[in-house]
């Protein structure tokens, strides 16, 4: 009865130290509030992210803007929507934030711009999901993106694989909202540039499905031309694994969307399949400018590996809300907004412009194929053809078709 | 009937909360107006769970799915179609319930653990509808935005909404619980042999406790539509279904109001040690261990054990 | 779709093959749920997450002991080991004072304890992605019927069937096994004959878990190493257990050959649709036998 009694207690103090924990005040700073997924098998991108974040704020807050320092707070969503927007929510309501920014569900992405971000009128900043919706049809004044997505990886593909003499392809993915977008918008170009093409058939698993080798095997019976995988970060891996070990990069040529991300290559290490085509927006190791180089020693001084891509949209992301601020002259949201539109900032992927009609960052995307490389010890992307923003983005009457204006 | 089932006392106890919960909006921040809507809608799905598992003693290990399927419904006719706004509110526990006497039917057939792994596979089934049917659905992405009049969507007026039905479901459920049929289902759960030989229908019974619990779900569903504004299949994931189940033994599953408290405990452990610490689950699993060694009948139920005596004996007799 | 080409002998005989693999696989890790539901009759949620840290374990242990081919079966071999002992730890520390309560009770505590496994997981090992390479001998793949069969799909296979005829020979024709299956039937009489029942199902638990591990391990060289494979596992081992019958480990076998091949077969006829499949096929056997295919051990 006693330990009942005192564990009651305890949990009864507990809770009234939560409500009732006293807000940071005294002279505000600029609050940018971030939510992202910290568990769970979308975590590593989350993690990188936040890093290059950090890593652009490090620099920003020696000067500071507007006389101010910017600070952040985080919050796990655990790659849950309800969470998300319950976080979304309280560092709105009760943080006060100046910015948000986030996630890399699509599905919290979504309900954050419109339940929070639109409703609330407060800067919505998305780094890492990749549904075309949030800056296409879902698009609004209140929600930007920093990160590529599935429109333009879509766009790339479809580019990359009309150059090639292939028709008769197979489209295999994730069975969810992302791997169907990238398959659409890849078709949906590659059909548009290529008319002949002919898609053979279509196999979707479920995401994070370990044994692929029994769709491979199927695939490889149809004998496509060529193959176009549409996977997300977490069968990733096994998707690569699974060439590897049917061999099936050597038997048909492959495109798949990220599949060249070093978060994924690197772990494999010698089992990474070779001859893979891969399009990725951000690597380590190319272009081999100054400011890539300088940012990539500066991460890998602070945080002991490369960069990825969420840490290169993390990065940029900090230093549009810089500039953006610096350009409006106040701590206003609305002005934050007028000031990002049109912005153009130097990166180290070179001079990105965040784009006014969709508040997109026109962002370029590296097509190339994977190779060994000695130096790395693991697979890269290599004969890497470079995709600018402009030829990649939907065009602004597009977007404002899609938004339905 | 309705004499007995309202002592003094407890009215007046609930008359004083809910006056308290009518006048709170405009005194805290809007923040905590929204967390308690969460927690109305959240206390209602747990409180429909509690009357088949609390009160009927059946192991619905996955009522998360018609929660779900109350919210997707009125979302869908919302967005889908242009029919009035209370038609949808109102086909959204309908719907539930149908899909409730379903699977309900295929459940009762069987008991204890077959029960509850059967209910986990075919709410799964409708988990993998929702999530692969992306044209309807909106797939995982989920279906966002969905509109709603200005006075339920704004945050008082979502959480006055809530509030309100919450207050009446509950009422609702609380007559059902005192009633004849209220007092057979909790027989049923003590000794279904000795019920079974006395002629009750056992599994008639059971099944329209598990229809009537599932309209509630369904009603809660359309409540999280008003305060979110958003559906995806989150909702019908079985996790979410568990934590359900979870609240009603934190609160107490014997007691009545029990859930309702564990719905708010749960919510207010989510949300605010969320904000602290990205390990709150592993928090949230050590509150659980603590709670199942040392307050076995649940924080309410251990409530009342110590401060009033007429539950005593039930709950004596649930912790055999 | 080409129908023509799908019901080509090697196609058909292909999946059949690596349906079976991927039965393997789910068959060790369902056989020790339903050992565990058989004898203390609680669905362990937890399950996953000691597959979990089995396969993280097994990446430990091989990067320990040096990587390589070695390093690896080392690691196959040692890593169950350390699943069973967390499982150990947790069970008598924790687990056992809860045999007298309220069934609910052990239910409630197994999913305490995935929530705090899947976040010390986090804790110890961190988010990245890891990977273990399979050894030398079992990379790449073997022409099976005109299709490439990968070797290492090949090696469950024949390590599959060696797990079910151990488990078989465990629970049938040693003490503890015999032991063990009479206290599932009924544990007040194992108890009465002067049986600790206690330490019954601490060997129960400690077991199903075991192979919760080896299995996580089994499948680390083919997956990408990562947290959130608790959840991935943990539904597909609850609905095999039902559909095969409670506590019944050739119910898990029938049942994981039943998910593995609707698996499989679904992605040669309907690939568009395959995730749809298992769940179908598990209506369609509850619908007909509720209590799962095989009789339930109690």
């Amino acid at each position: 009865m006693k330990k009942a009694c005192l564990t009651v207690t305890v949990l009864f103090c507990f809770f009234i130290l939560l409500f009732i924990y006293p807000l940071s005040s005294d002279a505000r700073p600029i609050k940018v509030g971030i939510i992202d997924c910290y568990s769970g098998p979308a975590a590593v991108f989350g993690n990188d992210a936040l890093n290059g974040f950090k890593l652009a704020l490090e620099d920003i807050n020696k000067k500071g803007v507007l006389g101010k320092k910017i600070e952040f707070t985080t919050r796990d969503t655990k790659f849950k929507v309800d969470i998300a927007l319950n976080m979304a929510k309280e560092l709105v309501m009760r943080e006060d934030v100046d910015v948000l920014v986030g996630t890399i569900n699509s599905g919290a992405a979504l309900a954050v711009s419109d339940a929070v971000a639109k409703k609330e009128k407060v800067p919505f900043m998305v780094w890492i999901s990749k549904s075309e919706r949030i800056t296409g049809e879902k698009g609004h004044r209140y929600v930007f993106s920093t990160g590529e997505n599935t429109a333009m990886a879509g766009k790339a593909g479809g580019v990359a694989l009309s150059k090639k003499p292939y028709v008769k392809y197979w489209v295999g993915g994730d069975d969810y909202s992302y791997g169907h977008d990238i398959a659409n918008a890849a078709w949906r170009n590659l059909k548009a540039l290529k008319p002949d093409v002919e898609m053979i058939g279509k196999s979707w698993w479920k995401p994070g499905e370990p044994d692929l080798a029994p769709y491979i095997t199927s695939i490889l019976g149809a004998k496509p031309d060529a193959v176009i995988f549409c996977t997300g970060g977490r069968s990733m891996t096994n998707i690569m694994k699974a060439i590897k070990a049917t061999g099936m990069a050597e038997k048909v040529p492959i495109w798949v969307h990220t599949g060249t991300d070093h978060a994924v290559l690197k772990p494999l290490g010698a089992e990474g399949p070779e001859g893979v085509m891969g399009t990725m927006d951000y690597h380590f190791y190319y272009p081999e400018t100054a400011a890539n180089m300088a940012f990539v020693e500066a991460f890998q001084a602070a945080y002991g590996g490369p960069p990825g891509f969420p840490a290169f949209h993390g990065y940029i992301t900090a230093h549009f809300i810089a500039e953006a601020y610096k350009k409006a002259g106040s701590v206003d949201k609305e002005k934050f907004i007028d000031a990002l539109e049109g912005l153009k900032i130097e990166s180290p992927a070179g001079e990105l412009e965040m784009r006014a009609c969709d508040h997109q960052v026109t962002l370029p995307m590296y097509l190339g194929v994977t190779k060994m490389s000695a130096k790395y010890g693991c697979v890269i992307s290599t004969d890497i053809m470079t995709l600018t923003g402009d030829e990649v983005l939907p065009t602004c009457d597009e977007i404002r078709k899609a938004r339905g204006k | 009937m309705f004499k007995d089932a309202f002592s003094l006392k407890s009215l007046i106890l609930t008359g004083a909360i809910f006056f308290v919960l009518l006048i709170l909006p405009p005194i805290i921040p809007r923040f905590y107006t929204y967390i308690l809507a969460v927690i109305f809608v959240t206390a209602l799905v747990a409180m429909s769970l509690n009357m088949v598992v609390g009160h009927g003693g059946l192991f619905q290990f996955h009522h998360g799915a018609f929660y779900g399927v109350g919210a997707y419904t009125v979302a869908l006719m919302l967005t889908k179609t242009s029919l009035p706004i209370w038609a949808c509110f109102v086909a959204g526990p309908i719907m539930a319930a149908l899909v409730g006497l379903l699977i309900g039917a295929f459940c009762v057939r069987l008991t204890r653990l077959y029960f509850g792994m059967l209910q986990i596979s075919l709410g799964s089934l409708i988990w993998a509808i929702a999530f692969r049917w992306y044209s309807l659905t909106g797939g995982d992405d989920g279906m966002h935005g969905i509109s709603m009049p200005p006075i339920i969507s704004s945050s008082n007026g979502a959480y006055y909404f809530a509030l309100i039905i919450m207050a009446i479901c509950i009422t609702v459920i609380y007559l059902i619980f005192k009633s004849p049929f209220g007092a057979t289902l909790q027989a049923i759960r003590d000794n279904p042999d000795r019920c079974e030989a006395i002629g009750i229908n056992v599994r008639r019974h059971q099944l329209i406790a598990i229809v009537i619990a599932t309209f509630f779900a369904g009603i809660a569903g359309v409540l999280f539509v008003v305060v979110e504004g958003s559906v995806f299949p989150d909702l019908l994931f079985w996790v979410f279904s568990l934590e359900i189940f979870i609240m009603c033994l934190l609160g107490g599953w014997f007691t009545f109001a029990g859930p309702i408290l564990g719905a708010a405990i749960m919510v207010s452990l989510k949300t605010f040690v969320g904000i602290y610490t990205e390990y709150w689950t592993l928090i949230l699993g050590i509150i659980l261990i603590l709670l199942i060694f040392f307050l076995p009948e649940g924080v309410w139920g251990y409530i009342l054990e110590k401060f009033g005596s007429r539950h005593k004996e039930a709950i004596e007799k649930g912790s055999k | 779709m080409d129908i023509g080409q799908a019901f080509t002998f090697s196609a058909l005989g292909s999946q059949f093959l690596v349906g079976l693999s991927r039965a393997m696989i789910l068959f060790i890790v369902s056989a020790g749920m339903s050992f565990v539901l058989g004898v203390l009759r609680v669905p362990n949620i937890a399950h996953g997450s000691l597959y979990m840290i089995g396969a993280f374990s097994a990446f430990s242990l091989s990067n320990l002991l040096g990587g390589g081919s070695g390093g690896f079966w080392l690691a196959l071999i040692l890593a169950p080991f350390v699943v069973a002992l967390v499982a150990l730890v947790a069970e008598r520390s924790l687990f056992c004072h809860l045999y007298e309560r309220e069934h609910l009770m052990l239910l409630l505590f197994t999913f305490a304890l995935m929530l705090i496994l899947g976040d010390l997981v986090k804790i110890f090992w961190g988010a990245d992605y890891r990977s273990i390479m399979a050894p030398d001998v079992l990379q790449g793949s073997v022409s099976i019927l005109g299709a490439p069969f990968p070797r290492y799909n090949l090696f469950l296979l024949i390590v599959g069937p060696w797990v079910g005829v151990g488990l078989w020979f465990f629970s049938n024709k040693t003490k503890i096994g015999k032991i063990a299956r009479a206290a599932a039937v009924d544990r007040e009489m194992v108890g009465a004959i002067g049986v600790n029942v206690s330490w019954v199902f601490a060997f129960a638990f400690v077991l199903g878990c075991f192979l919760a591990g080896l299995g996580g391990a089994l499948v680390s060289p083919m997956v990408s190493v990562s947290i959130g494979m608790d959840h991935d596992i943990i539904m597909e081992a609850f609905l095999i257990v039902t559909i095969g019958g409670l506590g019944n480990m050739w119910g898990a076998l029938v049942g994981s050959l039943i998910f593995g091949l609707t698996q499989s077969y679904g992605v040669l006829f309907w690939p568009q649709f395959a995730i749809v499949f298992p769940y179908i096929a598990v209506v369609i056997v509850l619908t007909w036998r509720p209590r799962g295919m095989l009789k339930s051990v109690w």
